[in-house]
């Protein structure tokens, strides 16, 4: 289709979709009026279950613990997939230029002082609060999707304090591949220790502690955060690493 | 048959084995990625676990719907507050043949891929839980959970070979169609959530009950809907499909073709019976609006596939005339519709895994997969031929492979529905697709006829297959023959077992029997009569259905054949088909996302407009 005709015929598709879905928006009940069940359930259970106060976490990994090893796996996969893609694309670059990585010979300009001071600064206090988030799913609303998120800026900062192609000669990119596997792996494991201990996948083995809210309750759920923050983490800074190698690829064709 | 109230390992077991094995040769990709063959054989191992597995769910359900509730989490007083698997026997045996076609894969693949890294398993893997957890789960928010996990490992898989632009392209057209459909579902979840407070597919389809569904759900029901029937190739969803397949690898289309296409129709089986069937009041509306989609797609995907000379994008537009056979068969809201659409997805995914895998044995030793190119060179690949050959024979049709059950039960349920016009429909598409597969046969593997005319628009894709493996071996070996030959086998004696058809229809019987499934799920009672909307019906193979089958590999034979040698007939010369008609319709196929997106969107405005206005 050519680009005029394209937006004209998408413009009126789109008017009859907007109608349809208006229609069925007015079916939704009035706003702050939800009906439950599901939500009053959980709220009135979630104590007597699991003894955890992060009632978020205890959604994420026990009532729903299942979807949960699914979407972990889900960023597993677009994690690897993207690798497979990035390092693809960049072999193929590498064969162009004769072999030799292009990124050896790219001139990167240095980081300023003062970014690298900040960035120095900011990664003791971004770990601790990635650290805090991953370890505290059961008290708080946090837990170790957010948590890994916070500690893989964390890897960031060093990058960026110190220089990114001098870390990256460490090449932590297969050590990056196999932590995000074993943080997948590990969530899949405890639900298994349910399934022999306790008779059913993901089923509560641990004891959940005396004290309601404490960072000691929630039985299973501080483990699985820990797990999940550690697949979180990993994934991130091997899709950073990918992106950063890509650019300096890109760099390279450009400079040469 | 267990006693009530106790769960079944296996349920979880099918899932969480692949999903580990995957993270473990992950994580110790390092260490085995120099021993190709053990990345091997713990991949083909783990497939063939979850296999068995799957048989022996699938015989425990037989007797009535396994329920699980992962963490031992039981409903209280009615209500779900936990995930459930709720799996039947037709869940489990597709579930079952997704697994035997992912192992035929994978052992095809053993001297396929010159190298192979880790992430190919791992990938395989994942994708093959993704799909095994789509099939047994019964709550709503999993299923799309699972129906993400096999989106996005497809995604990779399709873009695996990147040293070319085609595999990017494909893939990505792929990945942003597939995932605008699947967010769309996601605001049908979250509206249907909305007005239920449930996410347990039983407890929702129990909270609509009966009556005047009301404008949320019918806009639900839609959204839900277009995620599945995106990833089950309907037109006019259906653009990105064409183009996946085609620079995909070969093992991976087997996939893509074999089940993941039809995955998303149970999808639609599935979501309908459990979900929302009850709600909307099974109203011929329903059946009126499947029908048409149906019928649509099968004559347009067959229109296109005799129009390929791209051997996969043939095969890819095959598999979207075949998605139309199996939504007529689910549109008839019958158990015999769909166990004749379960019969014809079980026949259809093996043969059409076997055509597959004949193809990548053809692109791994004569290096092309372009129809002209490749006239009367494929003498040399015997055993290749004639599996292929026999395989394009399945697809159409001919007795006694699975599929002309599929085709004449789908048939017999409409014609005693008022809808005699659908075994028409039947066979038309399917001469069309078997009638391009057979011309392939025939010209390729034997020699037969005169080449057809160069596509212009192969030239510039001849090369973008090389990358998948080199394209000069001395001979096909043995672990590239024998998977298309077993699947081939396996598809004609699956047509000849006895009482298949009853097997089948008590399978869709349990689907469609929505009362059963409620109490079996939230009451955790054993239902011993299955009640349905519509009853049972003969499934005894009648001569009718032998005769339309035979009848349809003949026409596909003599289309075969008259593609081969139109040009040496006298008056045929000059016939051609309006050209002008057919080039635009090619265009239509631009390969640029935003067309395809378009069309997404003006589907749902035509889909919705439809239920709207009739269900209201």
């Amino acid at each position: 289709m050519r680009p005029e005709r394209r937006l004209l015929f998408f413009v009126a598709a789109a008017a009859g979709f907007a109608a349809f879905l208006v229609w069925g928006l007015t079916g939704l009940p009035a706003f702050g009026h939800y009906r439950g069940p599901y939500g009053y359930l959980i709220d009135r259970l979630t104590v007597h279950y699991t003894h955890a106060t992060g009632l978020v976490s205890a959604v994420n990994f026990f009532f729903r613990g299942f979807d949960t090893v699914g979407e972990e796996f889900i960023l597993f996969v677009a994690a690897t997939g993207l690798a497979t893609v990035m390092r693809g694309l960049r072999e193929e670059e590498n064969e162009v230029s004769g072999g030799e990585a292009v990124s050896a010979g790219v001139s990167v300009p240095r980081t300023s002082d003062g970014v690298r001071t900040l960035a120095l600064l900011l990664t003791g206090p971004t770990l601790l609060i990635g650290w805090w988030l991953t370890t505290h799913a059961q008290t708080d609303p946090s837990g170790g999707f957010q948590g890994g998120a916070v500690m893989a800026t964390a890897v960031v900062l060093i990058y960026l304090a110190g220089e990114y192609l001098k870390l990256r000669r460490a090449d932590p990119i297969v050590v990056t591949d196999s932590v995000e596997a074993v943080g997948a792996a590990g969530f899949a494991i405890v639900g298994l220790f349910g399934l022999v201990a306790g008779g059913t996948y993901l089923a509560e083995v641990l004891p959940l502690g005396k004290h309601i809210g404490a960072v000691n309750a929630g039985g299973t759920i501080p483990l699985i955060s820990l797990c999940v923050g550690v697949e979180v983490m990993a994934a991130f800074l091997l899709v950073v690493s990918e992106f950063l190698g890509q650019t300096l690829v890109l760099k390279g064709a450009l400079d040469s | 048959m267990r006693a009530p109230g106790t769960l079944d390992p296996l349920l979880p077991l099918v899932v969480v084995v692949p999903l580990l094995v995957a993270a473990l040769l992950a994580a110790l990709s390092a260490l085995i990625s120099q021993h190709r063959r053990v990345l091997d054989l713990v991949a083909i191992a783990t497939s063939v676990a979850v296999s068995a597995m799957l048989v022996v769910l699938m015989a425990r359900t037989a007797g009535g719907v396994a329920v699980y509730w992962f963490a031992g989490l039981h409903p209280r007083h009615g209500a779900a507050i936990g995930i459930d698997f709720a799996a039947g026997s037709l869940s489990c045996g597709l579930a079952a043949l997704t697994a035997v076609l992912v192992t035929a894969s994978m052992v095809f693949s053993w001297r396929y891929f010159e190298t192979a890294s880790t992430w190919f398993h791992s990938l395989m893997l994942v994708f093959l839980a993704g799909m095994v957890g789509f099939c047994l789960t019964g709550d709503i928010f999993d299923l799309f959970v699972w129906f993400e996990v096999m989106g996005v490992a497809a995604y990779a898989l399709t873009a695996f070979r990147v040293e070319e632009k085609g595999p990017l392209q494909g893939a990505y057209n792929f990945a942003i169609t597939n995932s605008v459909g699947a967010y769309l579902s996601l605001l049908g979840i979250g509206l249907i959530y909305a007005r239920t407070g449930a996410l347990n597919m039983a407890q929702i389809g129990r909270a609509l009950g009966h009556g005047r569904p009301g404008s949320l759900v019918v806009v639900a029901f839609v959204l839900v809907l277009v995620g599945l029937i995106t990833k089950g190739a309907i037109v006019p969803f259906h653009f990105w499909l064409a183009d996946a397949h085609a620079v995909a690898p070969t093992p991976v289309c087997v996939l893509f073709s074999g089940v993941m296409v039809e995955l998303g129709l149970y999808g639609v089986a599935r979501v309908y019976w459990s979900v929302f069937g009850a709600g909307l009041g099974h109203r011929s509306a329903i059946t009126a609006a499947f029908l048409a989609l149906g019928i649509l797609t099968a004559l347009v995907g067959a229109f296109f596939s005799y129009r390929q000379r791209h051997l996969k994008r043939m095969l890819a537009f095959s598999t979207i005339s075949h998605a139309g056979l199996f939504l007529v068969g689910f549109a008839l809201l019958t158990p015999l519709g769909l166990a004749g659409a379960a019969a014809y997805v079980i026949g259809h995914g093996l043969v059409k895994a076997a055509l597959f895998l004949c193809v990548g044995a053809v692109l791994h030793r004569l290096g092309s997969v372009d129809e002209s190119r490749l006239h009367g060179r494929g003498r040399a690949l015997k055993t290749t031929g004639v599996v292929f050959t026999l395989a394009a024979l399945g697809l159409a049709d001919l007795p006694p492979f699975a599929t002309y059950l599929g085709a004449g039960w789908v048939g017999d349920s409409a014609s005693s529905h008022g809808a005699p016009y659908v075994t028409a429909v039947v066979m038309i598409s399917s001469i069309l697709v078997g009638g391009a597969v057979l011309r392939v046969a025939g010209g390729v593997f034997y020699g037969l006829g005169d080449p057809p005319r160069e596509d212009p628009r192969l030239r510039q894709g001849a090369t973008e297959e090389r990358s998948e493996t080199s394209g000069d071996e001395a001979k096909v070996p043995l672990t590239m023959t024998l998977p298309p030959l077993v699947l081939v086998a396996a598809a004609a004696a699956i047509g000849l077992l006895p009482h298949l058809g009853s097997v089948l229809q008590h399978a869709a019987l349990q689907v469609e029997d929505e009362a059963g499934y409620v109490k079996t799920v939230l009451g955790g009672a054993a239902v011993h009569h299955l009640s349905a909307l519509s009853p049972k019906e003969p499934t005894a193979v009648r001569a009718i259905d032998l005769e339309s089958g035979f009848g349809t590999a003949a026409g596909a034979l003599l289309l075969a054949l008259g593609g081969l040698y139109y040009r040496r007939l006298p008056g045929l010369k000059r016939l051609r088909p309006a050209r002008v008609v057919a080039d635009t319709f090619d265009r239509l196929q631009s390969g640029v996302v935003n067309d395809y997106l378009t069309w997404l969107v003006f589907g749902v405005a035509c889909i919705g407009g439809a239920l709207a206005f009739s269900l209201r």
